[in-house]
């Protein structure tokens, strides 16, 4: 287990975790959600070790994360691209697999399974900076898991790829999740964490706003659904805290209807009740 | 150890897939040695020389002959005893050196008796060029005293007329020393009028020769240091050293750049998080540094070697120069890292600095054409000692004690900027 115990951490006059405080069981993906400078990376950089906080701390597995023991046992995807671009796919799974002691037989193995689990093989022996921006995210992806890390930390992992490789890194995360594998998942793109995550922390300005699983967190802060009627005459509209009574009601009140509709309250609208709707810069 | 030997080979693959680098650190030095190896083979200059000046005579003219080398304008004279000035010559400190010999003074004050002053000169067989320039200037110095007494036989006459008139007249003059140059004096004017007499018959245009050349003013005996002390064959066991520190540039930017480019290619943010100490990473980088400079380096000298017959007569020694210019840049690329922080940053300031380093190294201009001010700066620059490290170990000969300066120089500062700039160093970005 990952357990964040009153996290703060400062940039100057900046505070960019404030009192942040969960924790992550194992085989679940934890979706961290927040917008642009909310304090995610932030975040994601003390648990893996990158950072030292303030004040409180990082247990993984009952280890501090700077400590070798748990370095072992957490991968890190980060944002921004993470490899030597003017070497091949395969010399960069070689070099950072070296770093985590792996004898030659094991680490060969396991470069092997990340190629064909990323896709990768057929494009191995060719240098990174021919890659699309999807396959150098699956090798992100890839180098991240060469030591088989019980933790995974995914710092954004599909910004700027395609819907194919987008989707082939949702079917990666969720075999992963299959294998009993726990996935730290920050994004801000929703719909990514309402597919895949099992709870979800919607983090603000340093602070951890809402906690639970994508249906508790709409049912506490989505706001009303809204259904929608077309009779032949006309499309009723309505915004509800009651769909079902009111879809019912609106149902034996029209007996010429051509189309209903039932729209739930989604997890963007939670992120937008919770973080508001100005712009984040 | 697998681990910084991992990260070494990582390092290689990265050089030698920029072609910029490898041309830098490999062609361009080859190049310079071959261009400028070939230019000081038959160079010259118009600066003052610097000699070293040894005085075995200590005679009254000969102290007066030491005050005109002095006061020339050709030469810069550091006056000091003989073994001095022949090691300030081996060890390139000199130009060359100018031995007075015992008796030189008697020879040199007595325009009329005794045989030609001699002088001995050695010349560092690297600054062949200035070896004329050199004799020139103290032919030059020997022919103020006698031009005019000396050049014309007509004149000469004159002189020893005057010199006659004056010895009869003396009243203090012993009466032996006035009977023998009241002898030998006119019997020398009389050699003259008959030389010059000789000259208008054979020589109608008048041109002076004969006595002239009997009374030549300095007898310069010059001692081939090279043969002595087994210099340099060519011009290129100059330039090569000269030529290494543009290949050391090219492996220290290269490494410097490529340390904080881990932080801008994000690889650093995996570097910290495996379970690696930051003195690996460090140490892997600067690991591979080091085994680069040593093998562009050895590179170079094997080259320099096989291609332009520069002698290697001290294998060990030439490891122990590489191997301390090693440390000593590797802690330069420590530093530059540090202070430079970004891409940009390192590489404004590396090519600054280094070359900064090397134009009062002697790695762009010569020691030996720069003014005496721009050789006492040169003592700062670690290009100066990695150049006398690499010399001092191929044809300078330097003894194991005398290699201790330049190398010792070279590790002192390579531990004291590694120690500086990994302490400086934020890797996590």
């Amino acid at each position: 287990m990952i357990r964040i115990s009153d996290v703060s951490k400062s940039y100057g006059e900046l505070l960019a975790v404030d009192r942040l405080s969960f924790a992550i069981q194992k085989g679940e993906i934890f979706g961290l959600l927040g917008p642009n400078g909310a304090g995610k990376s932030t975040a994601i950089a003390i648990t893996c070790g990158l950072l030292v906080p303030d004040r409180g701390e990082v247990q993984v597995n009952g280890h501090r994360p700077v400590s070798k023991a748990a370095k072992r046992q957490i991968g890190l995807a980060p944002q921004s691209l993470a490899m030597y671009e003017d070497l091949t796919g395969l010399d960069n799974l070689h070099f950072f697999g070296s770093l985590y002691g792996l004898e030659k037989p094991l680490l060969e193995e396991r470069i092997q399974w990340v190629l064909e689990f990323s896709g990768l093989t057929d494009r191995a022996k060719d240098r990174v900076e021919t890659y699309s921006g999807g396959m150098q995210r699956r090798l992100n992806l890839a180098i991240s898991l060469l030591h088989d890390p019980e933790y995974l930390l995914l710092d954004e992992p599909t910004v700027g790829v395609d819907p194919q490789s987008r989707n082939k890194l949702f079917d990666c995360v969720l075999a992963l999740k299959a294998r009993g594998k726990t996935i730290i998942y920050t994004t801000h793109y929703m719909e990514e964490a309402q597919r895949l995550c099992d709870r979800v922390g919607i983090i603000d300005h340093g602070r951890l706003l809402a906690l639970g699983t994508v249906d508790e967190l709409i049912g506490e802060h989505g706001g009303d659904g809204e259904i929608s009627v077309t009779t032949a005459e006309q499309t009723i509209v309505k915004t509800t805290g009651r769909p079902i009574a009111d879809m019912k009601a609106l149902l034996d009140a029209h007996d010429d209807i051509r189309d209903l509709k039932l729209i739930r309250p989604s997890l963007e609208s939670v992120f937008l009740n919770l973080t508001g709707r100005q712009l984040r810069d | 150890m697998n681990i910084l030997l991992s990260m070494v080979k990582k390092d290689f693959k990265l050089i030698f897939r920029d072609k910029m680098t490898v041309f830098f650190t490999f062609i361009f030095p080859i190049l310079f040695a071959a261009f400028f190896g070939s230019i000081f083979s038959g160079g010259s200059d118009n600066n003052q020389l610097s000699v070293a000046v040894a005085d075995l005579d200590r005679t009254a003219d000969s102290e007066a002959f030491v005050q005109r080398l002095i006061d020339s304008d050709e030469l810069a004279v550091d006056v000091m005893e003989e073994p001095a000035a022949r090691n300030a010559v081996r060890r390139g400190s000199k130009v060359a050196y100018i031995l007075i010999p015992a008796g030189f003074g008697e020879k040199y004050g007595s325009l009329f008796t005794g045989g030609t002053p001699e002088l001995t000169i050695g010349v560092d067989p690297s600054r062949q060029a200035e070896s004329g320039i050199l004799q020139g200037s103290l032919m030059k110095l020997g022919v103020e005293r006698f031009e005019n007494a000396l050049s014309d036989n007509q004149q000469l006459s004159a002189q020893l007329d005057q010199s006659i008139a004056a010895i009869e007249q003396s009243d203090d003059m012993p009466e032996q020393w006035k009977s023998l140059l009241g002898d030998y004096l006119p019997q020398i004017k009389a050699l003259t009028e008959q030389d010059a007499a000789d000259n208008s018959t054979d020589n109608p245009d008048g041109a002076t020769t004969g006595m002239a050349g009997a009374f030549t003013p300095l007898a310069l005996n010059f001692e081939d240091v090279a043969i002595q002390r087994d210099g340099p064959q060519n011009g290129y066991a100059v330039t090569i050293p000269q030529a290494m520190y543009w290949a050391i540039m090219g492996v220290v930017m290269g490494f410097g750049v490529s340390l904080v480019q881990e932080n801008t290619f994000g690889t650093m943010t995996r570097l910290v998080t495996a379970p690696i100490t930051r003195t690996q990473i460090l140490g892997g980088k600067s690991l591979g540094c080091f085994i680069a400079l040593c093998m562009v380096s050895g590179a170079l000298f094997l080259i320099a070697n096989q291609v332009f017959s520069v002698p290697i007569d001290a294998p060990l020694k030439l490891v122990l120069a590489i191997a301390s210019v090693g440390v000593g840049f590797v802690g330069i690329m420590m530093f530059l890292a540090a202070i430079g922080k970004t891409e940009r940053g390192v590489s404004g300031l590396g090519w600054g600095v280094m070359m900064i380093f090397a134009m009062f190294g002697g790695a762009m201009i010569p020691l030996f054409v720069m003014p005496g001010w721009m050789k006492t700066v040169s003592h700062l620059s670690p290009v100066k000692w990695s150049i006398l490290a690499f010399e001092g170990a191929t044809w300078r000969n330097f003894s194991y004690s005398e290699l201790i300066l330049p190398c010792g120089i070279m590790l002192v500062l390579g531990i004291t900027c590694f120690i500086i700039g990994s302490r400086t160093l934020k890797l996590e970005n």
